[in-house]
């Protein structure tokens, strides 16, 4: 230790011993494997590595019905096929071909009496909607696509679809739209119609259910 | 011989009256109140005290869960006349609860609050709600800075609507706060109070940072004509002065496959709920197609429950 030399060389020894020492933990640590790191992973993506596809009926232990009046969807979600609420029942005047047909109509006024309570406000002002836009002319118990194909009354969202085909996807996938009562078993899922008035589709403004105190 | 049959008045005779005085008029009182009914019937009293003396939940056997259900269902019908069904229905496989709201779809309807407070059996003298919802002005992210005492017209021109409630994080803070365990994460993601072995010091309330707990200060009021009488013994049971509650993803209705009364109620289909271990459930579909965010995400906690945007 009295050597000055040995102590000049101490200055690049220790350093030397002190870098490398970092450096090799650093390592270590960059490509350990041990289980602290890898809670690192939040619980969102710990969730969306769970693909496998799910027994449906293991996850409640209980009987799930099925609503009455429903139809299987013309498409399928991600999970296959869905069900969707029927709409016929719930028109009033359907088997519209019960005056829409070949003979003549033999009440005054007819179309006043049947229909005058729909007023059409769908569409903007340049591009409003009228009733043979969505309803088929030559049979009056469908409706009709921009490009000529029937659709059922019943697969209304086929046709609400063509210019909502965003709303469309969403509720597909179940980002849109409102499932019916149940979050197992089969998917039942609302009709375009069975929450918008096809005639005019905005929602009216209306009171709260209830109202909220201060938390104490 | 007077002054020696007087009785002395010194500490022994004192006391030993005032003894005999106190038993006598203890009985007395209680014979009044048993005539009277005060007390309640001995066969209520008899469960209670059966009830003080249970086991924490978590450490019953299924037979023990059974005979404290059996028990409270009794106690409902001595004490309020109705009959109700507790079940102790236990997560499913592979079944881990989320939820998402839509705050574009969101009108400010408060179906889902009424909703809550019918199927939870929420107190109505208070006003206890689980869910809050919150007009905000455009450009607002968090609740803070909303207002949920709104009662007008809704939507309002220029507003969004957010709702908030328990939001059931993995992570939770309420949880590592209970000094007694009386509140922790069942296997399916809920998080439950297990009401009899709170103690309701509210430390949980403390350590929420959403505000997802409610405490009850004085004894809950239900009509008795609206008690929701499909109860869980982890959810909407009678609930008493002086225990915490929140929301439970409805656990009565999710354990059995249906929706949450809120997501139910919604009118314009903002609530999605469903199994987050399912990849093709909706609201995996939700996580993956739409932006999402959650509240207060710096914290660590791991909420279950997202907003999403259209």
């Amino acid at each position: 230790m009295k050597n000055p030399k040995f102590k000049e060389s101490l200055f690049y020894i220790i350093p030397f011993y002190v870098l490398s020492f970092c450096a090799l933990s650093g390592l270590a640590i960059l490509f350990s494997s041990s289980a602290a790191f890898s809670s690192d992973m939040t619980m969102t993506l710990k969730v969306k590595k769970v693909t496998a596809k799910l027994d449906k009926a293991t996850q409640v232990k209980a009987i799930i019905p099925l609503p009455k009046d429903i139809v299987k969807a013309t498409m399928d979600y991600q999970g296959g096929s869905f069900f969707t609420e029927a709409r016929k029942s719930k028109i009033q005047r359907f088997q519209c071909t019960s005056c829409h047909n070949n003979k003549a109509i033999s009440i005054n006024n007819a179309s006043k009496i049947s229909h005058d309570d729909i007023k059409i406000d769908h569409g903007d002002k340049e591009g409003p909607l009228s009733c043979n836009t969505c309803h088929y002319e030559n049979d009056r118990d469908f409706l009709v696509t921009s490009k000529g194909s029937k659709i059922d009354m019943d697969h209304v969202y086929d046709m609400c679809g063509q210019c909502h085909f965003r709303q469309k996807k969403d509720w597909i996938g179940g980002a849109h739209g409102k499932r019916i009562t149940y979050w197992a078993g089969e998917r039942v899922v609302k009709n375009c119609t069975s929450c918008h008035n096809p005639h005019s589709p905005l929602f009216k403004k209306r009171w709260p259910k209830t109202y909220s105190v201060p938390l104490k | 011989m007077d002054s020696d049959k007087k009785k002395k008045m010194n500490r022994r005779t004192f006391l030993k009256g005032a003894a005999s005085a106190a038993i006598a008029g203890s009985a007395a009182v209680t014979v009044g109140c048993e005539g009277k009914g005060l007390l309640g019937s001995s066969e209520a009293y008899a469960l209670e005290f059966q009830e003080y003396f249970k086991k924490y939940y978590r450490v019953m056997t299924p037979v023990e869960r059974q005979e404290t259900v059996t028990r409270l269902e009794k106690l409902a019908k001595i004490k309020q006349d109705i009959t109700v069904n507790i079940d102790t229905t236990k997560p499913g496989e592979n079944v881990l609860f989320g939820y998402a709201f839509n705050v574009t779809r969101c009108e400010g309807y408060m179906e889902c609050i009424q909703a809550c407070v019918k199927e939870n059996n929420l107190d109505r003298k208070s006003n206890t709600q689980y869910i809050q919802i919150f007009e905000m002005e455009p450009g607002q992210m968090t609740p803070d800075q909303g207002d949920s005492k709104f009662f007008h017209m809704v939507p309002q021109d220029g507003h969004f609507y957010m709702g908030v409630q328990c939001f059931h994080c993995e992570n939770p803070p309420c949880v590592k706060a209970c000094p007694t365990k009386a509140t922790w994460k069942e296997d399916d993601g809920i998080v439950v109070v297990d009401y009899d072995w709170c103690i309701g010091c509210r430390y949980c309330m403390a350590a929420c940072p959403y505000m997802g707990r409610r405490f009850n200060w004085n004894e809950p009021e239900v009509p008795k004509d609206e008690i929701t009488k499909n109860q869980h013994y982890l959810g909407n049971r009678k609930r008493v002065k002086g225990m915490m509650e929140k929301c439970t993803f409805c656990i009565q209705r999710t354990r059995k496959g249906k929706l949450t009364a809120c997501a139910e109620a919604c009118p314009t289909g903002a609530r999605v709920f469903g199994n987050l271990l399912d990849p093709d459930s909706e609201i995996r579909f939700v996580l993956e197609n739409k932006k999402v965010y959650r509240l207060k995400e710096d914290l660590g906690t791991e909420p279950k429950f997202w907003y999403f945007i259209d």
